[in-house]
């Protein structure tokens, strides 16, 4: 009786398992979506840290974090767009350039408030930092 | 653009830990760890550039990241911490008020973003699908490139073709970058300067000199220059 179903029950379960393999192929190898989902992960990590930390230096650091997922999203879109054959691909790549010329000018300015802020204040937390505060 | 074997291995190990490292980023104690894992998760970004085909924006990224701004970063740190936290004595969060209504809205945050993610990928797919080319033409397209040091990879055009287009479609922006970066550096120094330094420059209002040189007697020794 087994050997009278077998065939079939043989052939469906190759079937099931190509599927499978296929479904496990889909899952682990990364296309754009993937790295986009890395890219809002990391987003999200510097939104905490901007929110909830007390240390101003921190802060800064999160920032960069941020512009950093942004900068892994334009190269994603800039990669696809290449496989899709568009002409101006490379503009993900371009833009990514001044995001990273606008991080540094960010952080030697930012920097620069944190020293003069700690030579009047004596303080790094940010919430006692409260000259604006009613 | 589907990353297969290698590419698909190191892509998640990256990834793992360039997530890792910004985790732990925000919630180290010591400020200085807090950089030295700013800077391992930058280094496993420019990790993941290189698996998106995007050498030089890797080598930009490590070079002005992890050289330039963290030893700024690290500088600023020497400069300024007064040592509390690695005490521990002081909080490093906000009142648990702020840290959960701020971690709720980033949890609201994720769910939209996958979301988004998920919804605009397939409306993308159908607007820009990527044509199917079979292992031969990715391997002819390949051919075209010359053969890395080691023989066993190509080196692409990348960082040729990123040349070419920056400097042809993006010259106003590029140049008005380095205006940005310039000012930047000026704005830095303005701000970093002590009274001292601003005085011996002559670049303090007399009346305000008077007033300061009372608590400071260093700066009742420095002569103004200029009346």
């Amino acid at each position: 009786m087994l050997n009278f179903f077998s065939p079939a029950l043989l052939l469906l379960l190759q079937e099931e398992t190509s599927r499978f393999a296929q479904m496990k192929q889909a899952a682990f190898n990364p296309d754009l979506s993937k790295f986009l989902v890395i890219g809002a992960l990391l987003f999200i990590i510097g939104v905490a840290g901007v929110l909830t930390r007390r240390n101003i230096i921190v802060i800064f650091m999160s920032i960069e974090l941020i512009l950093n997922a942004a900068n892994l999203n334009f190269i994603a879109f800039s990669r696809y767009l290449t496989e899709t054959g568009s002409p101006n691909a490379l503009a993900g790549q371009i833009f990514s350039v001044f995001v990273i010329v606008v991080a540094a000018a960010e952080a030697a300015i930012g920097l620069g408030i944190v020293i003069a802020l700690y030579r009047n204040k004596e303080t790094i937390w940010v919430d006692e930092i409260d000259l604006l505060k009613w | 653009m589907t990353l297969s074997g290698y590419e698909a291995l190191f892509f998640w190990i990256f990834a793992l830990a360039a997530i890792f490292a910004g985790l732990l980023t925000v919630m180290a104690r010591n400020a200085v760890h807090s950089a030295l894992f700013l800077i391992s998760s930058l280094v496993s970004v420019a990790a993941l550039f290189v698996l998106a085909r995007a050498e030089f924006i890797a080598g930009v990224q490590i070079l002005v990241y992890v050289g330039g701004v963290m030893v700024l970063f690290l500088f600023v740190i020497m400069l300024v911490n007064v040592g509390a936290e690695e005490r521990g004595t002081e909080q490093i969060f906000n009142k648990s008020r702020q840290v959960t209504t701020s971690l709720i809205f980033c949890l609201l945050l994720a769910g939209a973003l996958l979301f988004a993610v998920n919804r605009g990928y397939v409306g993308l797919q159908r607007l820009r699908p990527i044509p199917e080319t079979t292992g031969e033409q990715r391997a002819a397209r390949d051919a075209v490139h010359a053969i890395g040091g080691t023989g066993s990879s190509r080196i692409t055009k990348d960082a040729e073709g990123l040349g070419n287009s920056l400097y042809r479609y993006a010259s106003l922006p590029f140049e008005i970058a380095s205006v940005l970066l310039l000012v930047a550096i000026i704005g830095s120094v303005m701000l970093a300067r002590t009274l001292r330094q601003e005085a011996s420059a002559d670049d303090v209002d007399p009346d305000t000199l008077k007033v300061e040189a009372v608590n400071d007697p260093e700066l009742a020794k420095l002569e103004p220059r200029s009346e």
